[in-house]
């Protein structure tokens, strides 16, 4: 956190913004906004030709056509073939269910776990501490083969549980949280604890309300990561009605074939959900993964 | 109804394994997909692997199936060959997957039957109106692992010749009845197709040249040739194994067929008249009917032609299996056999709609089956298909398959000579006895 | 982008010896090991258990088929360091990481150098450039696979109305890592230049005013004073980026042929997936597995260490 902990002073106004805007720099300026402009729709290319041509025909879809931005003849065909074939539909529900499983129980387990490491004393708690943050350095890609071997003895394979409780796995978090509670003052505490409230209670009422944007910091993070997993999604979930949508996209051959439009259509929907969500809370979120990723 | 326990030993071991855990467990496994909860129909998940023009008649039947007996059958079709087989297996080992799925019969024991598939009870076959003697015994002996049913076969299906018969009749290798001249040994049959060349310009006869194992396979057992495989090493007649991958080389060389032809092409050199004939599946007569409906194309089919003697061509069975459950609903299980069964029963649509001969003899021993065409015309593919050899790396998208025809691939191409290609097959072949079995 | 989090006391914390808790020295009892425990159970049960279990499995001929196993010592083992195969595909995750980490970190910088200058774009930039990150890989892939189309594709097309090669020049040729690798970029830059926006706005504007009265320009202002300042962000996002790197499984499994057919090339982790889960292998693959997981052990070992610097 300590990247962000520290607003710089000026950024957007200030005397000197004025005396900038009438020297030498104009030109220069001029240059980055161009080339951060140029940059930006660049980036954006793939994304809109997926959008044209998900609203094209099939038959002006196909390879040979002529590249045309705007497409001739608007078609939705291919969002409505994939709305009645309905697996679309079923993949994102289940996206959803696997990610905010995720990312309740990451959270309260983790919170549970900081706030006992940073605020209790207990036997052999430096062990445990220690052995749950080496876990930080295993890259549980590494872990696939056992792991699957495990999820499936305890006969999870196919089901929403397999899918989401390895990905609950993630000791970086508690890492980052007991670093933040370490860093609230225990005199806030102390005058719940005086007044006979327990840890849950003190842990609910105190600390959890000076934690918002690190508790949305870490949500963030583990909802995107959890949405767009895929390794461990394509080992567990080999049913298509309990896979989620990177995998069920990734793997389902049914009748995609080579219908372009189609194939356009089921990528717009596929990335909308989170779109749609980072243009609505873009600043939180990313504050969020920075905030993460700067650990 | 057997509500069939998984075998015993794996699981409890593994339930050993992982010690609490798997107690911990139990009571979390109970959760099913968010879609099943929402119908109280029995709903049966079928897995396919049929990604070609025969999926689509498949599920013309689903849809009849459904409409008459009001199950739910829920059908996924998966890319063909390694993921669908990767996806079965895992599937199968976590326990909660399909309840029945199409395989190739020549993979049942690379499956691990014992331990990853759940064995079909004769009892269950005979209640819903199956009886072995409905099937053909050469194919019926091989659903057998341990003395157990593993598998329900729907259909024969094997590499056949079909021919256009206007460049047929043009270049004189038809009969007066319009089918096509049966010869025999290879000169005879590359001198029609060089007759056929002559008219079309380019080539003979097309075939997928990535996909070389089944003519080799094919070729090699028209001269009884046999590939057997032992704990370090394997026996193949290496004449008769040149004598195959040379006549691959030299119809290649003369350009009596392409050097480089995938799936598509090779169908597309059929259609627009590049090749007289081409030698695949019998599974693409749904795709070469549309294009005859769409274009016309005058063409029928013939079964492999004598190239050493006899007919003998490369196929297999597509069979049904019941992926191993942690526990059957028996609801479901009944369900499932009635699926089976009625496919089979049903199973004239699969022959005349995807070409496949029907393993169900009920179907192909009726008078409406003996008059089909073209089906008719190659029903000795039966008696004449060839199984992949028997060993744990063989069978349809196999690694053996696979790997041979990787270097086929070469020979088609003019870049590997048939002595380098049949040493290749050989070093490959040792590279895969070598491998420490995971079966058995 | 503000930044600020409402940590009250932003004052250095951590394990300083004598904390606010020496004040009242806490009673040691079993209470806390309840908040821990939760979290424990379910990190012994999917990540200690695995890693002692895939470590036994290493020693066996365990079977995806789930056939009994015995122990057949270090003959998996030995087989992983000999199999050419296994070290061409660690090699492909190498040469994936020698050719993404750059770009990914200094494109990363550029963006952000960019974003950070011309802020009225602000929002707009920081859409475009961090957007594909939060798009699944599965969506990624089908958007490239269709543009990188040897014939007909939107980049062969202008690659060929440019005149700078067109048809077949991209995609689909022996070599399918470049495909891969700027897929990638279009993919993950994203989290880079976020770090290293984040990590812009903390410079102290007054840094840049000193060094305006001494007359520097825009260059020296970015050599001498950013760069440096940007100097521990850069090697958190290098090591960040080297084991994402590492870890390559998912576009090149969607991209190169994995999720088709057996592809003849490999990246490791998707060789440790074919040999346990294609060729039901688990104990070779187990073995496998610790090979991958030394590599990246190596590498998180000084992302550790940078970590516990920031403590300091």
């Amino acid at each position: 956190m300590t990247a962000l902990q520290t607003r710089t002073p000026s950024s957007e106004t200030g005397p000197r913004t004025v005396k900038r805007r009438r020297g030498r720099i104009t030109a220069g300026t001029a240059l980055v906004y161009f080339a951060a402009f140029f940059l930006a729709v660049l980036w954006l290319v793939p994304l809109l030709w997926a959008l044209s041509t998900s609203f094209k025909t099939e038959t002006e879809a196909s390879l040979g056509q002529p590249i045309r931005w705007i497409p001739d003849e608007w078609s939705v065909e291919g969002y409505r073939v994939l709305f009645e074939r309905g697996d679309h539909v079923m993949w994102m529900i289940n996206s959803t269910l696997v990610s905010v499983i995720v990312t309740v129980l990451t959270l309260v387990l983790c919170v549970l776990a900081a706030y006992g490491f940073s605020r209790l004393d207990f036997p052999g708690k430096k062990v445990v501490y220690a052995v749950i943050l080496a876990g930080i350095m295993v890259p549980q890609q590494a872990l696939i083969i056992p792991m699957f071997d495990v999820v499936s003895a305890l006969r999870m394979v196919d089901t929403y549980w397999g899918l989401a409780l390895p990905q609950v796995v993630a000791p970086v978090m508690i890492f980052i949280l007991k670093r933040f509670f370490d860093a609230i003052p225990r005199d806030y505490e102390e005058a719940a604890r005086i007044d006979g409230a327990g840890h849950l209670r003190t842990l609910w009422s105190v600390i959890l309300p000076l934690s918002g944007p690190i508790l949305a910091a870490v949500g963030i993070f583990t909802f995107i990561g959890s949405w767009n997993n895929f390794l461990w999604p394509l080992l567990v979930a080999n049913d298509p009605s309990i896979m989620t949508l990177p995998v069920g996209l990734g793997v389902v051959a049914g009748g995609y074939g080579l219908l372009y439009a189609q194939n356009m259509a089921a990528a717009v929907l596929g990335a909308l959900p989170l779109l749609i969500v980072f243009m609505l809370f873009q600043k939180q979120i990313v504050k969020g993964v920075a905030g993460v990723g700067l650990k | 109804m057997p509500n069939h326990p998984s075998p015993p030993g794996p699981f409890s071991r593994r339930a050993l394994l992982t010690g609490t855990a798997a107690a911990a467990g139990i009571g979390l496994a109970g959760c099913g997909s968010a879609s099943e909860a929402f119908s109280d129909q029995t709903t049966v998940k079928q897995w396919n692997l049929l990604a070609g023009s025969d999926g689509a008649i498949m599920t013309s039947m689903h849809d009849q199936f459904m409409e008459e007996t009001g199950t739910n059958l829920k059908a996924t079709t998966f890319a063909w060959g390694t993921p669908f087989y990767t996806k079965l297996v895992m599937g199968a080992s976590g326990g909660n997957a399909a309840d029945v799925a199409t395989i190739h019969l020549s993979r049942l024991e690379s499956l691990s039957p014992a331990t990853l598939l759940d064995a079909i009870e004769l009892d269950e076959l005979i209640d819903a109106g199956l009886d072995p003697e409905d099937f053909p015994p050469s194919i019926w002996e091989r659903c057998f692992v341990d003395d157990r049913i593993y598998a329900v076969p729907i259909d024969t299906h094997a590499l056949v010749n079909y021919y256009n018969r206007g460049i047929c009749a043009e270049a004189g290798v038809l009969n007066a009845d319009g089918t096509l001249l049966e010869t025999h040994g290879v000169e005879e049959y590359f001198d029609l197709l060089r007759a056929v060349k002559d008219v079309t310009g380019e080539y003979g006869t097309s075939l997928d040249t990535n996909a070389g194992w089944r003519q080799f396979w094919a070729w090699y057992r028209q001269q009884d040739g046999e590939w057997t495989f032992h704990e370090d090493g394997f026996e193949l007649d290496d004449d008769k194994a040149f004598n195959a991958i040379d006549t691959i080389y030299r119809m290649a060389e003369e350009g009596l067929c392409p050097r480089i032809s995938d799936g598509g092409a090779t169908a597309a050199n059929f259609e627009n008249g590049l090749g007289g004939l081409v030698q695949v599946g019998n599974w693409e007569i749904t795709r070469f009917r549309a294009f005859s409906e769409a274009n016309g194309l005058d063409f029928s089919m013939a079964e492999m032609p004598d190239f050493f003697g006899n007919r003998r061509t490369q196929g297999d069975c597509h069979s049904y299996v019941l992926p191993r459950h942690n526990s059957w609903n028996p609801e479901v299980r009944a369900a499932t056999i009635e699926y089976v069964s009625w496919m089979l029963q049903h199973s004239f649509e699969w022959g005349a709609g995807a070409g496949h001969t029907p393993a169900y003899l009920p179907v192909t021993e009726s008078a409406e089956y003996q008059e089909l065409e073209p089906n008719a015309e190659y029903s000795g593919v039966v008696d004449n298909v060839q199984f992949d050899p028997k060993v744990w790396f063989a069978g349809s998208a196999a690694r053996l398959p696979d790997e041979v025809a990787a270097v086929l691939a070469g020979v088609y191409a003019g870049n590997t000579d048939p002595e380098a290609a049949l040493e290749g097959i050989k070093e490959l072949a040792q590279t895969l006895v070598e491998l420490p079995n995971p079966i058995d | 982008m503000t930044t600020e989090t409402e940590t009250p006391a932003a004052a250095p914390t951590a394990e300083q010896p004598p904390p606010p808790a020496a004040r009242a020295p806490r009673r040691r009892s079993w209470l806390g090991l309840w908040f821990v425990l939760p979290f424990a159970a379910v990190y012994a049960v999917f990540m200690l258990w695995p890693m002692l279990l895939g470590l036994y499995y290493s020693f066996t001929d365990k079977s995806l088929t789930g056939r009994p196993v015995s122990w057949i010592g270090l003959e998996n083992w030995s087989e992983a360091f000999g199999d050419a195969k296994a070290w061409d595909s660690l090699w492909n995750t190498a040469w994936f990481t020698i050719l993404s980490t750059p770009p990914l970190v200094v494109l990363g910088l550029a963006f952000a150098l960019l974003a950070h200058r011309a802020r009225k774009l602000g929002w707009f930039l920081r859409l475009s450039f961090f957007a594909p990150f939060v798009i699944p890989v599965s969506v990624v892939t089908m958007v490239w696979l269709w543009m990188y189309q040897p014939a007909g594709g939107l980049i062969n097309h202008y690659l060929g109305e440019w005149g700078l090669g067109g048809d077949r020049l991209w995609a689909f040729q022996a070599e399918s890592m470049g495909s891969v690798v700027i897929t990638t970029v279009w993919w993950t830059l994203g989290f880079n230049f976020l770090l290293y926006l984040a990590a812009l706005q903390t410079i102290p504007q007054e840094v840049y005013e000193a060094a305006d009265i001494d007359g520097a320009n825009a260059f020296q202002k970015l050599w001498g004073i950013t760069l440096p300042l940007l100097g521990r962000t850069t090697a958190l996002v290098v090591v960040l980026q080297l084991i994402a790197s590492l870890r390559i499984f998912d576009q090149y499994y969607l991209m190169a042929g994995g999720a088709s057919n057996l592809s003849p090339e490999n990246v490791f982790i998707q060789y440790i997936y074919n040999s346990g889960f294609v060729g039901f292998r688990v104990g070779y693959a187990s073995a496998l597995s610790y090979i991958l997981f030394f590599f990246i052990l190596l590498v998180a070992l000084v992302q550790f260490r940078l970590m516990s610097r920031r403590e300091d």
